[in-house]
């Protein structure tokens, strides 16, 4: 697929501009029509050196509630190399709509674990654009790697889903495969999520899109209150997993039904050991404890 | 805790201006404080029986400024008119004449003292005239002003005028500990006791326990004794406890909350003490309670809980005390009777009953006690200044205050005192005897 | 004993001893013989106030005025004014910045000697009974003759912090130095951030309630409605019978107008707690079973108990009522599920009575803490699990059975109440009392066990024996 050298950017792409430009190419497109052509862009994008800041660094690790170490937490890292991914979903030649997306699924690799004093050279690409039952999905593949170096420290692969839109030359998908049922089993918590959960959220992860910040900001992108930033959710449960998963482990959230705020949420957590007693992996899984409708679920493992 | 009125009228404008209305105009007394003298002031010792000698030495000995005849205009301390020789009523004008005019010497706060013999027993001239001592006394002790007190010491035969609680009486009559004791008799019964070898710590050394010492006269009891050298232990109902604590912990000493009305009472006083502090000497039963209403309305409640805790509990203790061999060294009681147990109060016939049983119940455990050299005696408190007594409404509490020869209330301590008397080594030849602190209330005895 | 117990514990113990030879093994070798020379801890007594519920007559007293009056009343009944006590060490879970120095401030309060030390301690609800065990050894080892142990809790007088978002601006405007930076700072501040923060008991990491979370554990271990409502039912009348009998009469000083936990209710019926609705667990899949009756109210207390030597309490003519034996902490992982919250006494207990050498049948007293009805039963049920007896306690079956006769048999915290950390010496003073009366069983001295389960999933357990 792409497997050419990325376009180094001079800069960190602003978030805000991104989705400034965003909008205004969803105008373009409603007035325009679809650029032509199915395909990926076929590079990726890059930023090197990399700076966490500390301040930031401690003020995530408090929201989730995790310690604050030098350690960069594995959804921290995921915010930073967001913006990144973003800039490549807004290239001129990505086929599919960057607003209104919705992000399916989540798995990272924390191969080794990456410090707030570490310059970060980090990189990513479009991956596998591929048929959804309602619509368009593909991956958005992010590697970082601490700057000079080879090896990949952390990797993560973010599905999302154009909801409704269909290009030409995908397959359609098989029947949509009737979602389990499921059954909320008891809580090992539960969240009280403030209305303020998504403001708090943009604060530390520089991810101010209007869908998380406020009802009105939701409303005016179509939906009815504002909603929980998945990987919010998605990193209180990997901090919620605890000192057992170690230095390195392979993180995967999918999500089902948006966490409207405010809202409590209701998590389980168990444990999965191998006959020595030795961890092996915690499984989560997220729901509203009023209606019973599963949010996400996802695990943490050994890698 | 001298009333309002009292500190009005003792000085400046207010002394005056009571004395032109003709109000009564209470003194200030003077009050027992550690170090303080026995009395301040040359004591007159009026009499001529070999009794009278002895005694006017004794006095000497005590470094006071004794004198065996007036001097004219000189400001008297104290005069003890020994009249333990007299044998018919014409023997009694010569000393008590004699010493007359120096009544008019007598300081502020001063005392007179009769030391005569017991009637029982005697020649009806003889009994006569020393039942006229009685008589006598009482009245005088009515003329004196300014906070004197008036009281006599009654001799049993073959009791002289310096045995040891003689002496002890007589020295708490001339102290400031007797300030609210006023025309009362103690008698001698016996030679028994031992005077103090430090006369500011005369309980140095002994074990006390004080029921109902949570607050109130209680209280006081607890904190005189433990000031004449005592470690006490204090009791009283749970529910009381934090008061009680607050006091233990001022008196250094040790509480126990317990509800004495309980059929081990007894036992556990006796348990905790020896437990404690190794011995038991001295048993004060103060705890008592009052459920006043007129017999017409009396119910079984009020009586049977007034008997209960007021005498039916000191008997069962005392029975069990009698039976220790932890109470076997000169040991001491002491009950709170009240003057309702002699004169009787409307509306108190459960709590008069149950005090004069408490005196009755001091008579005769007296000789019972006696084997082991112990003693037991009551004290009836007249109207004293406590908690209690500042809840009766303030015209019926004017009037009960003034109505004695002192007119005022007396304070906790001054009970205290009299018990701390009773409890004493000194004291143990008395025994079965009822010492009234009322600053000779008008009604009763 | 249990230095016998102990020397056995595991391999990494022992062999330190056997690498005998060099003078380092030598110096230990000696350092385990002084050790065996170990002393005993003796219960001498107890104090506390009566159990008060929040928001009623101790509304207004402070953790220092509550744990100063339970002092003096102990002070007042064992004769220690103006004593110097070896240490005195205290606690309270809900705590005032103010109160850092709390117990010493007590201390200085009260009628002991100024020159007598004082430290804070702080374990949840097993902080009281923690600071028996900790000063327990203290005085086993010879460190200190005596000692007093206590805790104190108010939830009428908790703690309000402000905001977090007032917090943070408070503390920069402190370290700002010019004007303009100190306004650029307050300008941050947002009405919301003006509204106070009221503590909670639910646990950080789970956001759940104490409540919530033993709703999981009774519905976990199928504990009925009306078996909560049976041991709420015994501990109201068991602690009323108590107090008929006289037996707080000397471990309890009354304050503030209160002789009695205003928590009892010596009059409950089986039908009025029956006839409560159920407060937690509601959205569960189970029926809801927990109610204001089975469960323990908020409360405001303060406990103390006398600890000593035997030489100290003989030369003081003190009572020994009973022997600090042992003790036990566990905790468990309840917030991945794998446990309940307050299930890690069902752990304890079972490692302290095998180090102890002794089974659930030796012991004749056995003072499980209610936090809740359900936390007692679930204990037990646990216990009385095969499964859980072989798979989590290592066991060949089950642990045992309770005999039920011998449980809380003069109340516990469902009708006294439970100001947290005054929750151990309340126990530990009353059983004390108890195996002091109890003497002797079979010819050997009679056993007590004490379990307190406390927040963060741990547990803390011990043993007496009487004197």
């Amino acid at each position: 697929m792409n497997t050419g050298q990325p376009i180094i950017l001079g800069e960190m792409p602003s978030l805000s501009k991104l989705y400034v430009n965003a909008a205004a190419a969803a105008a373009r497109r409603r007035i325009l029509g679809s650029p032509a052509g199915a395909g990926l862009p076929s590079v990726g994008h890059e930023v090197r050196g990399v700076q966490a800041d500390v301040g930031n660094l401690t003020a995530y690790q408090h929201l989730i509630g995790e310690t604050a170490s030098d350690v960069l937490p594995a959804g921290f890292i995921h915010a930073l190399a967001f913006p990144v991914a973003m800039s490549v979903m807004n290239r001129d030649d990505f086929p599919l709509p960057l607003l209104g997306m919705i992000h399916l699924r989540n798995v990272v690799e924390q191969r080794s674990p990456v410090r707030f004093t570490e310059p970060l050279d980090i990189t990513a690409r479009a991956e596998a654009l591929r048929a959804h039952r309602s619509g368009t999905q593909l991956d958005l593949v992010a590697e970082v790697r601490v700057s000079g170096g080879e090896a990949v420290r952390w990797r993560g692969i973010s599905t999302y889903l154009a909801k409704g839109v269909f290009l030409p030359g995908i397959d359609k998908a098989s029947a949509s495969v009737r979602p389990e049922d499921f059954k909320a089993p008891d809580p090992t918590a539960v969240w009280q999520l403030g209305v303020d959960a998504g403001r708090a959220y943009a604060a530390v992860s520089g991810d101010f899109n209007p869908i998380h910040l406020s009802v009105l900001s939701a409303k005016a992108l179509g939906m009815r209150r504002s909603i929980a930033h998945g990987m919010y959710l998605a990193s209180r449960a990997l901090a919620d997993v605890g000192a057992a998963k170690g230095d390195s482990f392979r993180w995967d959230v999918t999500f089902e039904a948006p966490v409207f705020l405010p809202a409590p949420v209701g998590l389980d957590i168990s444990t999965v050991q191998t006959d020595g007693a030795a961890w092996l992996r915690s499984d989560y899984v997220a729901w509203n404890p009023r209606s019973g409708r599963k949010h996400f679920s996802g695990s943490v493992a050994a890698l | 805790m001298t009333d309002t009125y009292t500190r009005l009228v003792s000085k400046g404008l207010g002394r005056d201006v009571a004395k032109k209305l003709g109000l009564p105009q209470p003194a200030v007394l003077r009050r027992y404080e550690p170090g303080q003298p026995l009395i301040s002031g040359p004591v007159l010792v009026e009499g001529s029986s070999p009794g009278a000698d002895a005694l006017a030495a004794q006095l000497l000995e005590w470094d006071l400024d004794v004198r065996r005849h007036a001097v004219p205009k000189e400001r008297l301390g104290a005069i003890v008119l020994v009249l333990d020789d007299l044998e018919s009523p014409a023997d009694l004008e010569q000393p008590v004449l004699t010493a007359a005019p120096s009544l008019r010497d007598l300081a502020p706060n001063g005392r007179v003292v009769t030391v005569s013999r017991a009637s029982d027993g005697a020649t009806p001239a003889a009994a006569a005239v020393r039942q006229g001592v009685d008589g006598l006394l009482r009245s005088l002790a009515k003329e004196l002003r300014a906070g004197a007190t008036g009281n006599g010491i009654v001799l049993a035969e073959d009791v002289s005028a310096t045995s040891p609680a003689a002496l002890g009486a007589l020295s708490f009559f001339l102290s400031g500990r007797s300030a609210f004791v006023d025309g009362q008799f103690v008698r001698i019964g016996s030679t028994a006791g031992r005077l103090p070898a430090d006369a500011d710590k005369p309980l140095a050394g002994k074990v006390a326990v004080v029921t109902g010492a949570a607050r109130g006269i209680g209280a006081a009891i607890a904190r005189t004794l433990h000031r004449d050298g005592a470690t006490v232990v204090v009791v009283d109902i749970p529910t009381a406890g934090d008061h009680l604590a607050d006091v233990a912990n001022e008196v250094r000493g040790t509480a126990l909350q317990l509800d004495v009305s309980r059929d081990d009472a007894g036992q556990r006083i006796i348990d905790h003490a020896v437990g404690r502090h190794g011995h038991l000497d001295i048993v004060v039963h103060n705890a008592g309670i009052t459920r006043d209403k007129l017999l017409v309305n009396m119910d079984h409640g009020r009586w049977s809980s007034v008997i209960g805790v007021n005498i039916a509990a000191q008997l069962r203790i005392n029975e069990e005390l009698l039976a220790s061999e932890h109470f076997r060294s000169a040991p001491r009681i002491v009950s709170v009777a009240s003057t309702s147990g002699i004169a009787g109060n409307r509306g108190q016939t459960n709590y008069a009953a149950s005090k004069g049983g408490v005196i009755g119940m001091v008579r005769a455990t007296a000789p019972l006690l006696a084997e082991r050299g112990g003693s037991i005696n009551a004290v009836a408190p007249g109207f004293i200044e406590t908690e209690m007594t500042a809840r009766i409404p303030f015209a019926t509490r004017e009037v009960a205050r003034r109505l004695n020869s002192l007119q005022q209330g007396g304070r906790p301590e001054d009970v205290a005192e009299a018990i701390a008397f009773l409890a004493s080594d000194a004291a143990g030849g008395i025994s079965g005897e009822v010492l009234r602190v009322c600053g000779q209330n008008l009604v009763g005895a | 004993m249990s230095v016998d117990g102990q020397s056995v514990t595991g391999p990494e113990e022992t062999t330190n001893v056997r690498a005998a030879g060099s003078p380092q093994s030598l110096r230990e070798a000696q350092s385990l013989r002084e050790a065996q020379a170990l002393r005993k801890a003796v219960v001498v007594g107890g104090n506390r106030i009566p159990f008060a519920r929040t928001g009623g007559a101790y509304t207004k007293s402070s953790n220092q005025d509550m744990l100063t009056a339970a002092l003096d009343g102990l002070i007042a009944r064992f004769g220690l004014q103006d004593e110097r006590i070896g240490e005195v060490a205290a606690g309270a879970v809900l705590k005032h910045s103010r109160d850092f120095n709390l117990t010493r401030e007590a201390v200085l309060g009260s009628a002991l000697s100024a020159e007598t030390p004082a430290y804070d301690l702080q374990q949840a609800c097993a902080t009281g009974l923690e600071t028996v065990l900790g000063l327990g050894n203290k005085i086993r080892l010879g460190q200190i003759q005596s000692a007093i142990a206590g805790g104190v809790d108010s939830a009428s007088d908790a703690p309000i912090a402000v905001s977090e978002g007032l917090r943070e601006v408070l503390l920069d405007l402190n370290r700002a130095k010019a004007l303009p930076q100190r306004l650029q700072i307050l300008a941050r501040l947002r009405p919301k951030d003006l509204a106070p923060d009221a503590p909670n008991t639910g646990e950080p990491r789970t956001g759940l309630s104490m409540g919530e979370h033993q709703a999981l554990t009774t519905a976990q271990w199928k504990i009925t409605r009306q078996a909560q409502d049976e041991l709420a039912y015994n501990s109201h009348r068991n602690l009323a019978a108590a107090y008929e009998a006289g037996f707080f009469d000397d471990l309890l000083t009354p304050y503030r107008g209160l002789s009695r936990d205003s928590n009892l209710r010596a009059d409950t019926t089986l039908e009025k707690l029956a006839s409560l609705k159920p407060v937690f667990g509601r959205n569960l899949g189970s029926e809801a079973t927990m109610t204001a009756g089975n469960s323990t109210p908020l409360t405001d207390g303060a406990s103390t108990v006398l600890l000593a030597s035997e030489e100290w309490a003989d030369q003081h003519g003190l009572p020994k009522l009973a022997t600090v034996l042992d003790g036990e902490a566990a905790a468990v992982d309840f917030v991945h599920g794998k446990d309940g919250l307050l299930m890690a006494p069902a752990f304890a207990v079972p490692r302290l009575l095998a180090r102890n050498g002794l089974t659930l049948d030796d012991i004749d007293f056995f003072e499980i803490h209610e936090a809740f009805a359900g936390t007692v039963l679930s204990t037990l049920a646990a216990w009385e699990d095969e499964e859980f007896g072989r798979t989590r306690l290592g066991l060949d079956g089950a642990f045992g059975k309770v005999d039920r006769a011998r449980l809380n048999v003069n109340g516990s915290s469902l009708a006294a109440g439970h100001p947290f950390a005054a929750t151990g010496g309340r126990i530990v003073a009353s059983l004390a009392k108890m195996l002091h009366a109890k003497g002797t069983v079979d010819g050997r001295p009679a056993l007590g066990l004490i379990s307190v389960c406390a927040a963060g999933g741990q547990g803390v357990v011990a043993l007496l024996e009487a004197h």
